[in-house]
């Protein structure tokens, strides 16, 4: 790794965490606030009017504890989309941007290896998607603390939360992939955010249920699994460790692509 | 073998576009010019030299290291200025250098501070700002800051204005004079015959010529025989000529016409219109 160029896209990451964080501060404490322990009758309502569209955003409520209610609001859609359209913006920054401009030229032009150059540049969009991940958690469990005390386990929400780390490194890892394979900046980000865009309308239409829900077997957010995280589920983690897996795979596969492409610079 | 050495390198781009079967070789405190018409090929040979390009057939080499296996190894030792210079637009131009020093791993700022006064660089500035000019002095700067062995420059005068140009040649003439090697593609007749001892030029991704520019002159020289009323004129016009009378017949004198390196490469770089 190289810290010079660590340093200076974590830099270049940090207008765009802060504006992610600050999306998701609102959205966070908006839905921690909005959970009622004797009755969270408007949202279950709302559930009754249009079952459809709130299954498909995951919102599916059925569990009675703060975990529970966090984990159909908050990680059926928030915490997945909003910290993946940061990767994809990140991991295309990372790469094909470079590529595409020429400013990779400089990059090469050192004595620094390519698979230094790689290293580098998934660890910052790691570090990136982990204090992400990091600044939520610490503002979930804050935001519990003071509104509800006592109501959110801690070992409950670091599962959520890890569970989460994995399936961002799975779209981080992916992006940075689609990053280092494409010298065009469109096609880069055309194919990332087409691809997990579209994975996740799949998973939208799964969890309509009935007839629409086999088409989970067809995408990745099925082996995130919230509920199954909360309690601790054997299958939970392996989908989990799937995810983790695969992101080491498309890691590995992104850093040997990088070293070996060729860069009209 | 040389410092810089091309191989038979060969890449196709279909439509006859590439380079093909080029082989050069450029030793060490050498300084040689690159010359072709646009699309020749020249910038494609340098990306082959900097380990951007893998070479489809053939090799490069660079102190005898493969370009494209040692690159890093390569470069701890070489300078770069890109044909078309694109940086990090957001940072300034001090930042930048800054971080190129770091980023190079250099213990100090080298030579930067004398190479930003040498080309009365402004570097304060945020480089999506800056003038072509601009950004080529710090491109310049980039390239010669940690004073490397080999230099590899494509186009390096592009966009600097006279004065800044030949400060530049002075500068490559420096450099010769310290025993660099050193590799420069240009469009500037007057900036290539002022520095290079030798001179490749590129046509169709071919190397149609290949010699010192002494040498390239030599070989298109013209000469005509002109006859005039009697000695005396001959010997006048010889005199104002640069003439030779001729020996035998006193009123005869024979003038040589040499081209310019201008017109030798217009001729170089014309040949492909005529086809």
């Amino acid at each position: 790794m190289n810290r010079t160029l660590y340093k200076k896209e974590m830099k270049g990451s940090f207008k765009l965490l802060l504006i992610f964080a600050g999306i998701l501060t609102m959205y966070i404490t908006m839905i921690v606030g909005m959970y009622d322990p004797d009755l969270s009758d408007a949202i279950r309502q709302f559930e009754k009017l249009m079952p459809d569209l709130m299954a498909a955003v995951g919102m599916t409520g059925g569990n009675d504890t703060l975990g529970g209610f966090l984990s159909s609001y908050l990680y059926g859609m928030i915490m997945i989309v909003f910290p993946m359209v940061y990767s994809i913006i990140r991991a295309n920054g990372l790469a094909a941007k470079y590529v595409d401009r020429g400013s990779m030229a400089f990059l090469l032009a050192a004595p620094v290896k390519r698979v230094t150059i790689a290293v580098t540049q998934l660890a910052a969009l790691i570090s990136g998607i982990v204090l992400l991940l990091i600044y939520c958690t610490v503002l979930e469990y804050t935001a519990a603390q003071i509104m509800f005390p006592g109501e959110l386990p801690f070992a409950q929400l670091i599962r959520l939360n890890a569970g989460l780390l994995c399936l961002q490194l799975f779209i981080g890892a992916f992006c940075f992939l689609c990053s280092c394979i494409f010298n065009e900046s469109k096609h880069s980000v055309a194919v990332s955010a087409g691809v997990t865009a579209f994975m996740y309308v799949l998973q939208m239409l799964a969890n309509m249920g009935g007839k629409l829900e086999n088409i989970k077997h067809a995408t990745f957010f099925t082996l995130f699994r919230p509920e199954g995280l909360l309690l601790a589920n054997t299958s939970a983690w392996i989908g989990a460790a799937v995810l983790f897996f695969s992101a080491v795979c498309f890691s590995v596969a992104a850093i040997v692509i990088f070293k070996r492409k060729e860069m009209q610079v | 073998m040389g410092t810089i050495d091309v191989c038979d390198l060969t890449r196709d781009y279909g439509n006859n576009k590439g380079v093909f079967h080029l082989n050069f070789s450029i030793s060490e405190g050498e300084v040689f010019g690159f010359l072709g018409p646009n699309g020749a090929g020249k910038t494609t040979t340098i990306r082959h030299l900097m380990g951007f390009l893998k070479a489809q057939q053939g090799s490069c080499t660079i102190g005898g290291l493969d370009c494209w296996k040692d690159a890093a190894q390569i470069q701890k030792n070489l300078g770069y200025i890109p044909g078309e210079i694109a940086f990090f637009d957001e940072m300034k131009g001090s930042a930048y250098l800054a971080f190129l020093q770091s980023y190079r791993g250099m213990k100090n700022a080298g030579r930067t501070k004398e190479l930003i006064d040498r080309f009365s660089l402004n570097p304060d500035g945020k480089i999506k700002k800056m003038s072509k000019g601009m950004k080529q002095k710090i491109g310049i700067v980039a390239a010669f800051m940690h004073d490397p062995a080999i230099l590899i420059l494509d186009e390096p005068t592009s966009g600097l204005d006279p004065l800044m140009q030949n400060r530049f040649v002075e500068l490559i003439m420096e450099e010769k004079k310290r025993g660099k090697t050193i590799l420069m593609s240009s469009h500037l007749f007057e900036e290539v015959e002022k520095t290079c001892d030798r001179i490749g030029i590129i046509r169709s991704g071919q190397l149609v010529a290949l010699d010192d520019a002494q040498s390239l002159c030599a070989r298109h020289v013209k000469t005509y025989t002109v006859t005039l009323e009697n000695e005396e004129t001959a010997l006048c016009f010889a005199k104002d000529f640069d003439g030779v009378q001729n020996a035998q017949q006193r009123n005869q004198v024979t003038v040589t016409a040499k081209q310019t390196l201008e017109e030798i490469f217009l001729h170089y770089y014309g040949e492909e219109q005529q086809k």
